[in-house]
């Protein structure tokens, strides 16, 4: 399994390497407004920041699963690993494991910078506790939820549903999280995004000829 | 326990409507080098794959080692070889990193004897595998393959691309193979020369069906072409069943004939011929007979 996990950090490095420069741009946007806060910056501009993050890592998250199913399919790569002593639920179950490992590539760090400067500096407005992993697991999930679609629009001949469910994801995703705020509701309908692609994905991968 | 290692029952496989196999039955015992024969486009590859769960049939089972092909384990793939005909190999990689790969996945690794098989090839690690020609990509494919000491080695058209020094030394190394106790081959050529040489068991496919499945020699042996001349012209009917082919000049009289034996014969007797010649058949000539529309079946000698 860890040589099938190595393999796809090492083909995909590419993602590992953005996701490592996009949340230093991020922690370093963070500190500077941190440092400037009375500068005269409205608290919405700092709130509307958050939305050109968000429609990257969905995008980024969506582009990598496409992009480790695409380049499966085009260059026979589970072909040649089935033949070996791997089956392809450990192909599959590798891949997930990387798309993981990325998406805490670029959640971790921002998390760790969150907590420090929560500690460090008093928030603009009241913060209650568990704020932060709140908005980590919604996070995740969402990036997560965007990886999945990724791998199932990647192996898909067909992009019709996948982009279809893309934006019935973000249409419910987008006005919730304007709503509400991060919280259960929100996990809830993730996770079962999450499982329902999962399986859809698995089920084609296992089922469809090599 | 199944005494066979490739076992095939009744597979049934359909590409967009169109029956490419049509109930397939096929059993290979421990040590035997099945050559399975057949026309482009005749379901070779198409068996091969189902076999090693990479195609899933549309019915029918297909066993490999015990285990059912749908539902092979890391442990079972790990003792199959497998060449295929494309030579699946990830072209942007270096050939050290797919090696590295493939030698990181195996659950054996015979080191000496694969540095022997690059060395032989002359194979160059630092290029990557799409710099390499079709040749060198098989080479390199049947080294990998062969690197694993792989109980079943399955070989789809491996000398597909090699020179005929190469295709020789492919050959003198698959009969290396052959003699080490318990191995088992399928062996899927159009070279038929290099499949005469080394299979001694061959099954041809033709209209979707395994028109043929015995030993190679019993092959020879069953199907008969011989040159029939008669004082007069020939015939209209012999009353022979099972010929394959049968062209008439004059009073000479062409006719391949399947499952040949004393009966066919004394049959044959009772035109009274004024002689009566056997053509020396090979393989090749056997395999263009037995793949001509509606063909005879040869089976379970």
């Amino acid at each position: 399994m860890f040589t099938l996990i190595k393999r796809e950090i090492q083909d995909h490095i590419a993602y590992f390497l953005g996701a490592i420069l996009f949340s230093a741009v991020i922690i370093a946007i963070s500190i500077s407004l941190i440092y400037h806060y009375d500068s005269g910056n409205p608290p919405v501009f700092r709130i509307g920041l958050s939305f050109p993050v968000i429609i990257v890592v969905i995008i980024g998250f969506c582009a990598m699963g496409a992009t480790q199913m695409y380049t499966d399919r085009t260059r026979k790569i589970s072909t040649l690993l089935s033949t070996l002593a791997v089956t392809r639920s450990r192909i599959l179950l590798a891949r997930i494991i990387t798309g993981i490992l990325a998406i805490l590539t670029l959640l971790v760090p921002l998390t760790i910078t969150a907590v420090v400067l929560l500690r460090l500096f008093t928030p603009p407005i009241p913060v209650y506790p568990g704020l932060v992993s709140e908005i980590f697991i919604a996070t995740f999930l969402m990036a997560f939820a965007c990886y999945c679609l990724g791998l199932l629009a990647g192996w898909n001949s067909s992009k019709i549903i996948p982009t279809l469910g893309g934006l019935v994801l973000t249409c419910i995703l987008v006005p919730l999280v304007l709503v509400k705020g991060f919280g259960l509701h929100i996990v809830v309908i993730l996770l079962l995004f999450i499982i329902a692609s999962l399986m859809r994905t698995w089920h084609t991968f296992m089922s469809t000829s090599l | 326990m199944d005494e066979n290692v490739i076992k095939v029952e009744n597979l049934v496989k359909y590409f967009d409507g169109r029956c490419v196999l049509d109930g397939i039955n096929l059993n290979v015992p421990p040590g035997c080098i099945y050559g399975l024969l057949g026309r482009n486009g005749s379901g070779k590859t198409t068996i091969i794959r189902i076999l090693l769960g990479l195609e899933p049939p549309t019915r029918g089972q297909t066993f490999l080692l015990d285990a059912q092909s749908t539902n092979l384990s890391e442990k079972v793939h790990g003792r199959i070889g497998y060449v295929a005909e494309a030579h699946n190999l990830i072209q942007n990689y270096k050939v050290s990193r797919l090696v590295k790969l493939c030698k990181d996945l195996s659950l054996q690794w015979n080191d000496k004897f694969f540095n022997h098989l690059i060395e032989t090839f002359r194979l160059p690690m630092d290029r990557r595998v799409r710099q390499l020609s079709i040749g060198m990509r098989a080479q390199l494919n049947l080294a990998l393959a062969m690197a694993i000491d792989p109980e079943l080695l399955i070989l789809d058209d491996p000398t597909l691309g090699l020179d005929t020094v190469a295709r020789r030394q492919f050959l003198e190394l698959a009969i290396d193979i052959i003699q080490q106790q318990g191995r088992t081959i399928l062996f899927c050529s159009h070279i038929l020369s290099d499949v005469e040489r080394i299979a001694d068991r061959i099954g041809i496919l033709a209209g979707g069906k395994l028109v043929v499945d015995c030993p190679l020699e019993q092959l020879k042996k069953c199907v008969k072409k011989l040159r029939v001349i008669f004082p007069e012209s020939p015939p209209p009917d012999l009353y022979l069943t099972e010929i394959i082919n049968q062209q008439t000049q004059g009073r000479e009289l062409v006719i391949t004939v399947a499952n040949w034996n004393k009966q066919k014969q004394t049959v044959l007797e009772t035109f009274k011929p004024s002689s009566c010649t056997e053509i020396p058949m090979s393989l090749e000539d056997i395999f263009i007979e037995c793949t001509k529309p509606s063909p005879v079946p040869i089976t379970n000698l």
